[in-house]
């Protein structure tokens, strides 16, 4: 069981961080690690200065700034678990190759997830750190929860790799070109999640998807844990405590596990009865 | 232009930098050198040589998509360097290991498309589609994606892809690698067939299997490492070893030292050791019937059992190994190995 | 093979040009709508991402024309994820599969083959974009004011022009890239969503940022589609709609024939360097 996991989760966690990483040279990898999440940070900060009069002292602008900064790792993350299929098959043509080793593709897509979370840490810190020091987001380290910060964000992470995993599985049956499945997915959620306005300006019968999904909680508790009163920029989750919304995001996690396993036995089955492990679209 | 022969290369050179070499190591490597070659209209010409011997970067010269360093290229007589335009409406590729086209597409779609680049109507290339099809046993599968096609019925496809247009010169680069036995035979038929058919048109064909030059090719050029060491007919390149005993010996597993042993023996010129399992496979070029029994003597000097011994007529395989020192297996391996010494 | 012996001779110069671009962009047209995913990948999330939009601006209660903005930007990101993802990297993707070296020995232009990828794609995307438009402007209730239908015909046409011509450009010069060529169409996604102004007036910017960011076609284009057919759109506009449909009519120009001299430059350099048909993974 352990041989399993460290076979199939450490090679594919060095083989992720080689692939976004070694491309090029450090100084342009930095460069294209921060133009991303900066630009998508900047098209928020743009929408609200162009509209509000409020300016950044208002709770609203740290909870959007703050949401779509830890967003981040929600699109890197799921998008890893995901491209890591369509990579391997289309272009490198060596999924069948790793199907066929002693490995476990679960754990070998959270390896791969892990990787991109690495990635995606460098984004996140840097998107807070021009947050801080040029978009006059409120911060004060010595005001932080570090440890319910690192707790919750260990958990997320976890319960969005296990969402990675899902749709990675699920490409192990599609033919055509979503080359983006995992970004767009992400971004798709990125409405439900309450990541960059709370989930009362949604119409009553999308809400409960927002309930459903583990970033809305994931992302208050960072909010929490970060700015601590000065979170409270929206009612929609005040009635919930800190221990509560742990609570919900542990069942989600272990919820999101279960349902990831089922769907990989199932689409794997039907991925090996299409011959669908070495095929090669040609798109 | 009719009359000037299908190609024709003149002390033709191609060389390749070598990316991100270091200090000490080669920074180019030599891929072909001062070839001269030239196929008439009407052949089937072989290239014969092992993984790496420089035959795909021929073709990729005479195909117009790699420049010469050195010389010059014809095909049907126009320059591939100076006039490529000339050149593509006359010629097509099929490269073995490859797809082509576009897997949400049928076969036929991926057809029309390649046929619409060659500036073919429509009618037409319908008519041609569906006559080769036929032709390579692939006209039930004409309205399947090619993405559900097997590697041999893709590979059925693309020779497809390369006749549709009718080239005048067709070049083809290992066409059956990777196929079964039966797929290869049925390519091989066709090409024959086809040449059978349009007594003007020319096929360039590279292979690594010695049988398909022999049984498809007038004219075979034996390739290594980028040079071009004989060129003639099979059966003449066979003659070239008329004058000697070729034997196939199977013998007890040989200890080490013991082919060295053999190669300075009198009378013999060249031998070629394959391990089996269990035994050793022995490849014997003789100066004459008479040296065996040095090599008898030998054998049993070393310990060594004959289980079967077998006189027979030259391949083409005998003639690379006359020619170059060494199997093509041994060449290729020789080849990987210089390479990875820089 | 009798068919084989009698046919006439095949077309050569601009019928060969025209028969390339059709047989190009029929995989486009024809080949991606087979699997239906497409409604899902292509269509229905990216809505979403708009809609996560929409709701930002409701949340800081901003004025109702800005949620029409939003959904212009969203049915433009299809088009821009198109020139990203099935232009610009295509060429170096028809060169890992195989079929570059192909359209390169065949004596058609590679120039139509890139055109023909376009016109496909364009138009497959319209498609895409209408669905996004036309669901949005339901939903959410959006009220256009159209000044004038020719106008707007016209910029949304050089719009497709200049931006189709950058992505054959951007195609040719992927050529040079390898594997970074996925990093690179990665990282041109969120910048240039930012830089283009999909999501807010690009007159936010001040004069000189704006003009820079001028340089993208679909800056000016969204810029004036949205003067032409929103009602506050004129007032919240970076240069009159004449002087924007006469820069988009430059940048048009302008990118297609830098595209035509990079794709010569480029076909050249890689028969000279022999890495056309190089694979690097």
């Amino acid at each position: 069981m352990f041989k399993t996991f460290s076979r199939s989760f450490f090679p594919a966690a060095w083989l992720g961080w080689q692939i976004e990483s070694n491309w090029t040279d450090p100084f342009l990898f930095l460069a294209f690690s921060i133009a991303k999440p900066i630009a998508s940070v900047l098209i928020l900060v743009f929408m609200y200065n162009a509209v509000s009069q409020a300016g950044s002292d208002s709770p609203v602008y740290s909870y959007i700034y703050l949401g779509n900064a830890f967003y981040i790792y929600v699109t890197e993350v799921m998008a890893g678990a995901s491209f890591s299929i369509l990579d391997d098959r289309e272009r490198y043509r060596s999924l069948k190759y790793i199907y066929i080793a002693p490995v476990s593709i679960p754990i070998y897509l959270f390896g791969r997830a892990v990787a991109r979370f690495t990635t995606g840490t460098i984004a996140v810190v840097i998107t807070l750190a021009a947050g801080v020091l040029f978009f006059g987001v409120p911060f004060n380290p010595l005001g932080v929860d570090w440890p319910m910060f690192f707790a919750a964000l260990a958990l997320g992470i976890v319960c969005l790799a296990f969402m990675g995993i899902l749709i990675g599985t699920w490409t192990l049956i599609i033919r055509t070109e979503p080359w983006f499945i995992g970004e767009a997915t992400a971004a798709a959620l990125y409405l439900f999640s309450g990541a960059v306005f709370p989930l009362s300006i949604l119409p009553a019968w999308l809400q409960p998807i927002g309930f459903l999904l583990p970033m809305t909680y994931w992302l208050e508790l960072l909010r929490r844990a970060l700015l601590g009163p000065g979170a409270a920029a929206f009612p929609t989750l005040s009635a919930f405590s800190n221990a509560e919304l742990f609570g919900i995001l542990m069942l989600i996690t272990i919820g999101f596990s279960i349902v990831a396993l089922i769907a990989y036995r199932y689409f794997d089955r039907r991925a090996r009865e299409e011959g669908m492990i070495d095929a090669q679209s040609n798109f | 232009m009719s009359d000037q022969p299908a190609i024709k290369t003149e002390n033709l050179g191609r060389i390749y930098k070598i990316r991100g070499a270091k200090r000490g190591e080669a920074r180019q490597r030599v891929a072909l050198a001062d070839v001269n070659l030239e196929v008439p209209r009407g052949e089937l010409f072989g290239l014969l040589g092992p993984n790496g011997a420089g035959k795909t970067t021929l073709i990729k010269i005479l195909t117009t998509l790699l420049a010469p360093s050195t010389g010059r290229a014809f095909v049907a007589g126009y320059d591939v360097a100076r006039q490529p335009q000339e050149v593509r409406p006359r010629i097509n590729m099929v490269s073995g290991g490859e797809s082509s086209g576009y897997g949400l597409l049928t076969v036929r779609e991926n057809l029309w498309m390649f046929g619409q680049f060659y500036g073919l109507d429509t009618k037409t290339t319908y008519a041609r589609i569906d006559e080769l099809l036929q032709i390579v046993g692939l006209a039930d599968r004409a309205r399947t994606k090619t993405s559900d096609l097997s590697t041999g019925l893709r590979q059925k496809m693309n020779i497809v892809r390369g006749f549709l247009t009718d080239p005048e010169v067709i070049f083809l680069d290992e066409p059956t690698l990777g196929l079964d036995v039966g797929a290869s035979r049925d390519i091989r038929h066709f090409v024959r067939r086809w040449m059978d058919d349009r007594p003007s048109r020319t096929v360039l064909l590279t292979t690594h299997y010695m049988v398909e030059a022999d049984e498809l090719c007038d004219r075979v050029a034996i390739i290594n490492n980028g040079r071009v060491l004989a060129c003639d007919s099979p059966a003449n390149l066979k003659r070239r070893l008329q004058r000697e005993a070729i034997f196939k010996l199977e013998v007890s597993p040989l200890r080490n030292g013991a082919l060295a042993a053999f190669e300075q023996l009198p009378g013999v010129r060249k031998v070629v050791h394959s391990p089996q399992d269990g035994r050793s496979e022995l490849d014997l070029i003789l100066e004459a019937d008479e040296a065996l029994g040095n090599v008898v003597t030998a054998l049993n000097t070393h310990g060594a059992h004959i289980l079967n011994l077998q006189k027979r007529e030259p391949t083409l395989e005998d003639v690379f190994v006359d020619l170059v020192g060494m199997s093509m297996t041994e060449a290729e391996k020789a080849g990987e190995q210089e390479l990875m010494g820089g | 093979m009798s068919t084989l012996l009698t046919t006439r001779p095949p077309d050569r110069g601009w019928r060969l040009f025209v028969r390339t671009i059709v047989a190009r962009a029929y995989p486009r047209l024809i080949g991606q709508q087979r699997e239906k995913v497409w409604i899902f990948f292509e269509t229905f999330l990216p809505f979403l991402a708009t809609v996560g939009y929409i709701y930002v601006y409701r949340a800081i209660q901003a004025p109702e024309d800005y949620i029409g903005f939003v959904v212009m930007g969203g049915a433009m990101t299809a088009f821009w994820l198109n020139v990203i993802w099935a232009m610009a990297s295509q060429l170096y993707w028809e060169k890992e599969s195989g079929n570059l070296a192909l359209y390169i020995m065949a004596p058609n232009s590679l120039m139509a083959i890139l055109l023909g990828m376009a016109l496909g794609g364009m138009l497959a995307t319209c498609l895409r974009a209408l669905v996004i438009t036309v669901l949005g402007t339901l939903l959410f209730g959006i009220s256009f004011a159209v000044s004038s239908y020719f106008q707007l015909f016209a910029v949304f046409v050089l719009t497709m022009a200049a931006l189709y011509g950058l992505g054959m450009l951007l195609a040719s010069l992927f050529l040079l890239w390898g594997r970074e060529a996925w990093q690179i169409a990665t990282a041109l996604q969120e910048p240039v969503y930012f830089i283009s102004g999909f999501y807010f007036p690009v007159k936010s910017f001040g004069f000189a940022v704006a003009l820079a960011a001028s340089v993208l076609p679909l800056t000016l284009g969204m810029d004036a589609m949205r003067q032409l057919v929103f009602a506050s759109g004129p007032s919240l506009g970076f240069l009159s709609v004449e002087i924007e449909i006469a820069i988009l009519s430059m940048l048009a120009v302008v990118f297609i024939a830098a595209a035509k001299f990079w794709l010569d430059f480029m076909e050249r350099k890689a028969i000279e360097e022999g890495t056309l048909t190089d694979r690097r993974r």
